[in-house]
């Protein structure tokens, strides 16, 4: 590939993820930090997944599993094993949402703050990208049931105590804001 | 002049007459000065090249520096109009300001660096400076604006839509800048080198219908898109423009002070767990 090709190619490139960036996105459950004052608490659910893991790991109990292999015809088994799979996939997904929130969390709190650290934000970003990778992987080894449902119970329990964290940071956050901040945050 | 060329000069110069009509009936240069200035130099420009090409004569050395002239005034105008759109919004929200500018103004130094090194090493002539300089410039204003965006998004700072228009018309503009400089750049370095060397210049009266026709190629498509890109900017100056957003109120420092570093720590801790999964 030529000087000529590459230079064509990266500017390509780079103009086509630049559009991607302004191409205005409806997404519900994003919050930036421009409307953040309108409604703080509605627009940045922390977490809400972890809730359902108990209903979850009923559903995906080895002895539940043990007693579908023993007891359903092979393809019902095979079918509810893929199921199970999927459930627990989808519980991931709803996990990398409530991190997902933590972090948002705290690049709207940089956004509105009057002095940040370079070294805290470089810190989030690389966390937030190694949390990418780590996730990915998670998901692959769930994909091929090569993970431990035990495991995932440790990953859940600690979203939790996050989310509590997070509710009590919120709280403070708005005490700390008492009588600066319009609309209900400050309230 | 040719019909074409003739054509291509009235009608770029009545979009930018349009243009700077719209931007001050919207008193868009009260909060957007310098993409004021930036379409008036446009106007100024071709009109200025334009009274060149009737007195001296298209084809005249005199119109070929005029034209690449222009073309350095409306490159570093451009580049006034892109730290503009940088500032505009976020210099309320200082902390990540004083963060944005550093690393913004560190790109643009590197890009520029980068461009004057190559630049520096062409042949002596004007035209492939200029193809190289200014495409290097537009790919460093590309790069400039979709970091900027990057920020802006990571952070959850959306660009109000007047100054997404700007960036999108500016992104059009600069991408086939770099794509039409780098084949200009590419024949003129090549194939087409000779063009610059005294000892051909006998040869000049046959080239010149071919080099005309390259030319006519070469100027439709530039024109055509950056005319594409000011339509995008007269659209959307079409209605008046919203009062603009009140400043932010700050959270009080502390804040950050000591919801960063936990926020942060548990983080590392999420990372951790996942590690942990992965282990065999």
């Amino acid at each position: 590939m030529n000087d000529l090709s590459i230079v064509i190619l990266l500017a390509l490139a780079v103009s086509g993820v630049l559009l991607w960036l302004l191409l205005p996105r409806h997404k519900a459950s994003r919050a930036d930090a421009s409307s953040l004052h309108s409604d703080f608490n509605e627009a940045l659910p922390t977490a809400r997944h972890y809730a359902y893991f108990r209903q979850i790991r009923q559903a995906l109990s080895a002895a539940d599993t043990e007693y579908l292999v023993h007891n359903a015809p092979p393809h019902v088994a095979k079918q509810a094993l893929r199921e199970r799979r999927a459930v627990a996939r989808r519980f991931l997904m709803g996990l990398h949402e409530d991190f997902s929130n933590l972090a948002r969390l705290g690049r709207i709190i940089a956004a509105l703050s009057p002095e940040v650290s370079h070294k805290q934000e470089t810190e989030r970003l690389i966390l937030g990208l190694k949390f990418q990778i780590l996730y990915a992987l998670v998901w692959l080894r769930l994909s091929t049931g090569n993970l431990p449902l035990e495991q995932l119970e440790h990953l859940t329990g600690l979203v939790g105590r996050l989310a509590t964290r997070l509710d009590t940071a919120m709280t403070e956050i708005s005490a700390l804001s008492a009588g600066r901040l319009p609309g209900s945050l400050g309230a | 002049m040719n019909h074409l060329e003739i054509a291509l000069s009235w009608s770029t110069t009545l979009f930018e007459v349009v243009l700077c009509g719209f931007v001050f009936a919207r008193k868009a240069q009260r909060i957007l000065p310098l993409f004021a200035m930036y379409t008036c130099v446009l106007l100024a420009c071709t009109s200025g090249v334009w009274l060149t090409y009737e007195y001296f004569g298209f084809t005249s050395f005199t119109s070929y520096y005029a034209y690449w002239g222009t073309i350095l005034l409306n490159t570093v105008a451009r580049s006034l109009a892109i730290v503009e759109l940088c500032r505009y919004g976020l210099r309320s929200y200082r902390g990540i300001w004083a963060l944005v500018w550093r690393v913004l103004a560190s790109l643009s130094i590197l890009l520029l660096a980068r461009a004057a090194i190559d630049a520096r090493g062409q042949p002596n002539a004007v035209a492939i400076y200029g193809t190289t300089i200014d495409r290097d410039l537009a790919l460093a204003s590309i790069v400039i604006l979709a970091v900027l965006l990057i920020i802006r998004n990571y952070y959850g700072l959306a660009l109000e839509t007047l100054q997404k228009s700007i960036a999108i018309g500016i992104c059009l503009i600069c991408t086939v800048d770099v794509i039409g400089n780098t084949i200009l750049r590419s024949l003129y370095t090549g194939y087409l080198f000779s063009w610059f060397l005294k000892s051909q210049n006998a040869l000049w009266p046959a080239l010149r219908p071919q080099y005309m026709r390259v030319n006519d190629i070469a100027s439709t498509v530039h024109l055509f898109f950056f005319m594409c890109a000011m339509g995008i900017w007269c659209f959307a100056l079409r209605k008046p423009l919203p009062a603009p957003s009140k400043s932010p109120v700050l959270l009080p420092a502390e804040v950050y002070r000591e919801m960063s570093p936990a926020i942060n720590m548990r983080l590392a801790t999420f990372n951790d767990r996942l590690m942990e999964l992965l282990k065999p």
